[in-house]
């Protein structure tokens, strides 16, 4: 742990801090793979929100891999893993009332998802 | 180390108290610097905003392979104009064409591409529009004054993740000839969130 | 966790309520507010999950009442007392020494 001194602050700011993490990691998913959400319900930190949650979906793209905020939020390490954008049809999400055209990505760790 | 002393008709409010204590026990700690914070409002409040952000679309409505470049690799991309940085480390950006509408939101938090667009607006952190952006797009941009046809396909991305998003928002007709300075003029920061389109002079 | 904060798709949560011109911020206490987070943050405090984690711990009524720095303030106070950087004893002393030389 450091003090950010003023002559750090250009550095900082242009750099910031990537959440990505160089190692190889086997991607469990591929574009244009269907995946269902897993039904998590952790008490501590995580990024899927509920409304995806069982959902089904089709992965997009991967982006590559990044530390997992499940487990760094909570001292259990970075646990990197492949993170994916997904694409949810709207009336997958929400029901038959709402336009057919519409979608929601949302980006998905693969501790999220499991195969459809 | 005294601190300036203000005069105030009204007590300070209470965020103000608990501020001022937390920021002089950190000073006393050694923990912040005193210069540091002065240096980290100016550059957030005057120097980094969604001007740049405006530049980087600029730059792709003029030139076809920049933005080929933007679409595939944003990241790279907003670095050649040197925009990159904290909250902006791994970006996307999406582009809007006539049948695709794109509108982007954190529904979990305030998570934004701080390098292009500056820190949010408070509309954007707020609960109102996370949670209707995501289950009711059309309302939202129809709150914001954009009504879209029904055969226009919107896509909704959620930051949940470290990806920050920017839209690439449509070239409004009108503009040819113009110069880049005076495009990115046109584009606002909300047409980079994708609530509004950008309108031609 | 399952908190406030998971608000996609909810109902109920009123109007998107805009200003024409917003600053960027609204009070000198949020400039430090900010500062003091990005500063904590850069040297490595904490990382950007527990600050997530901390504010998702609010309480409910008060993170939907609050404004949003002062989810950054609280997210600050919280995890640098749990991570034994300061005591909340240290922060109310300072509080109310603070307000004595005030008045």
């Amino acid at each position: 742990m450091a003090v950010l001194t003023p002559d750090m602050v250009p550095a900082a700011v242009a750099t910031g801090g990537s959440a990505r993490v160089n190692v190889e990691v086997t991607p469990r998913f591929k574009p244009g793979d269907r995946i269902v959400v897993r039904n998590i319900n952790p008490a501590g930190h995580t990024r899927l929100p509920r409304y995806v949650r069982g959902k089904q979906g089709v992965i997009q793209h991967d982006h590559g891999v990044f530390v997992f905020p499940d487990t760094q939020a909570h001292g259990g390490g970075p646990k990197p893993q492949h993170v994916y954008s997904v694409r949810f049809a709207a009336h997958a999400l929400w029901g038959s009332e709402v336009s057919s055209q519409d979608s929601v990505y949302i980006d998905l760790w693969d501790d999220y998802m499991d195969p459809a | 180390m005294s601190t300036p002393h203000q005069r105030h008709t009204a007590p300070p409010s209470e965020p103000e108290r608990r501020v001022k204590a937390l920021e002089t026990l950190l000073i006393e700690k050694g923990l912040v610097d005193a210069q540091t914070l002065d240096l980290l409002i100016d550059t957030y409040e005057n120097k980094i905003g969604p001007q740049n952000g405006a530049k980087v679309v600029a730059r792709a409505w003029v030139d076809p392979e920049y933005k080929q470049r933007l679409l595939r690799d944003a990241s790279a991309a907003i670095a050649e104009l040197s925009f990159s940085g904290l909250q902006g480390e791994d970006m996307v950006v999406v582009e809007n064409t006539p049948k695709v509408h794109n509108l982007v939101v954190c529904t979990l938090c305030s998570c934004y591409p701080w390098p292009t667009l500056g820190l949010p607006p408070v509309w954007y952190k707020s609960a109102p529009y996370r949670a209707r952006a995501v289950i009711d797009p059309r309302g939202v941009l129809q709150e914001f004054g954009l009504e879209l046809d029904n055969d226009v396909e919107i896509r909704v991305w959620d930051s949940n993740a470290e990806l920050r998003y920017m839209v690439l928002p449509e070239r409004p007709l009108g503009t040819e000839g113009m110069s880049e300075a005076q495009l990115a003029a046109l584009v606002s920061r909300d047409a980079m969130i994708g609530v509004v389109k950008v309108q031609a002079p | 966790m399952n908190g406030i904060h998971d608000v996609g798709g909810m109902h109920g949560m009123g109007p998107i309520v805009r200003e024409d011109n917003e600053p960027v911020f609204h009070h000198d206490w949020e400039r430090r507010v900010f500062a003091l987070m990005i500063s904590t943050f850069a040297g490595g405090q904490y990382s950007v999950d527990e600050v997530r984690h901390a504010i998702e711990r609010m309480d409910p009524a008060h993170y939907l009442a609050s404004s949003y720095y002062e989810h950054w303030l609280h997210a600050m106070e919280t995890l640098l007392v749990e991570k034994g950087l300061l005591s909340q004893t240290e922060l109310e002393a300072k509080r109310s020494q603070l307000a004595q030389e005030h008045s």
